[in-house]
């Protein structure tokens, strides 16, 4: 009997086990997956980045597969201090009701050597603004 | 050529420790950068020149200009010098990828096998690795098989009595030296082995990572025979203090559970 709970408990252990499972990436600091929020505490905005580095430049998607899903315009970094690179990243959002509302992210890429890469700073997005906080997975 | 042992005999070859590869920059000729050069008279004169050719810490040196850098990754080594190296993979006993596998001070060993059409070199140093040389013609692969690894696919052929080796599909987990230099999974590696004496393998390596770099370079180096050496076994990982002291910029423990907010983070001393 007992042995019955044996796997599907062995299961659930692997599945707690796997977000804490972070994998190294020591390429373009800004390259992978993000995720966060936005907004305030009450009611924050989930949020997930997928951003790529073709040698040329960083392109990618905001929310890839949601109804939300922006695509990256721009992104330029200020590199005048190595260990808090600022960052601004613009992409073409969406409002509740399919309008155009473009979305400017300012923030501050900081942990750059960590995996756990940090960006945070402030979120616009069509008429709304409010602080984000991403971590790279 | 062979670049192993006769039969009987016992030797093996010692890898260097080439903490910055940036001053082992060639040219076409084959001898250093006059740049380097100069900055290595610099530095036995007492002043301010670039550090790294050897071992030691990082002294806080800064993206060196012979480097073809990317403004991006010249920001990430610069980030690394102000911290020491802290995050270097290798030092969380993580494998080495590309040419730093040739510049990890451990010993080596080529073995060479022309009836299976494979090079194989076997490494005590980074993790106890080994890199298969594919030696029967195949190409690298391309698109979805590539699959990127930390050591990568590598096919060779010989010139004349110098192994060519080429190299792709490495993955972002690597750093190319201690010093920090970054590379992408864009990074393409050709290498050149040569014996130009018994006590003597003389490798060099051109990378080209369009990734991180504006055009290719080209790093060499001699790797002394150690006569009478074996392989002895060296497990990186075991009883590995310095990964439970770490903290990153946030002070943060860089392994094991991170602190919630309001509590002392657990690496915190």
């Amino acid at each position: 009997m007992k042995q019955r709970w044996i796997l599907p408990l062995l299961t659930l252990a692997l599945v707690l086990a796997v977000p804490g499972l972070t994998s190294a990436q020591f390429g373009h600091p800004l390259k992978g997956q993000w995720s966060g929020q936005w907004g305030p505490a009450s009611s924050p905005v989930r949020l997930l980045l997928d951003l790529q580095w073709d040698g040329k430049q960083i392109t990618g998607t905001i929310n890839p597969g949601a109804g939300d899903a922006a695509a990256v315009k721009s992104v330029t970094l200020d590199y005048s201090n190595p260990a808090a690179w600022k960052v601004v990243l613009q992409a073409e959002g969406k409002d509740a009701s399919g309008k155009p509302a473009p979305i400017t992210v300012d923030g501050t890429l900081e942990n750059i050597g960590a995996y756990a890469k940090l960006l945070h700073g402030t979120w616009t997005q069509g008429g709304r603004k409010g602080e984000f906080t991403l971590t790279r997975n | 050529m062979n670049f192993g042992r006769i039969p009987g005999e016992k030797g093996v070859w010692a890898v260097p420790y080439i903490t910055n590869m940036a001053m082992r920059l060639v040219g076409e000729d084959g001898q250093l950068l006059p740049a380097i050069q100069e900055a290595q008279a610099a530095a036995r004169a007492g002043g301010a020149g670039a550090r790294g050719g050897g071992g030691g810490g990082r002294g806080g040196a800064k993206s060196e200009p012979w480097m073809p850098w990317m403004p991006w990754s010249a920001a990430v080594y610069d980030y690394h010098s102000m911290n020491e190296s802290k995050y270097d993979p290798e030092g969380y006993c993580l494998p080495p990828g590309g040419p730093r596998m040739m510049a990890t001070p451990y010993q080596m060993e080529i073995i060479q096998q022309p009836e299976h059409k494979r090079v194989i070199m076997i490494f005590e140093g980074a993790t106890h690795i080994w890199r298969e040389i594919y030696m029967d013609g195949r190409t690298l692969p391309k698109g979805d098989d590539l699959n990127p690894t930390y050591l990568g696919h590598s096919v060779g052929h010989w010139e004349g009595d110098t192994l060519v080796v080429e190299n792709t599909g490495f993955n972002e987990n690597s750093w190319l030296d201690y010093f920090g230099h970054p590379h992408t999974d864009q990074m393409h590696v050709v290498e050149r082995w040569a014996r130009p004496t018994k006590q003597t393998l003389r490798y060099q390596a051109t990378v080209t990572d369009p990734g991180a770099y504006t055009r290719p370079f080209t790093i060499a180096w001699d790797i002394p025979w150690r006569e009478g050496g074996e392989l002895p076994e060296y497990i990186c990982q075991e009883n590995n203090r310095y990964l439970n002291r770490l903290e990153d910029d946030l002070g943060q423990p860089i392994f094991g559970p991170r602190a919630q907010p309001g509590q002392k983070p657990t690496g915190a001393r």
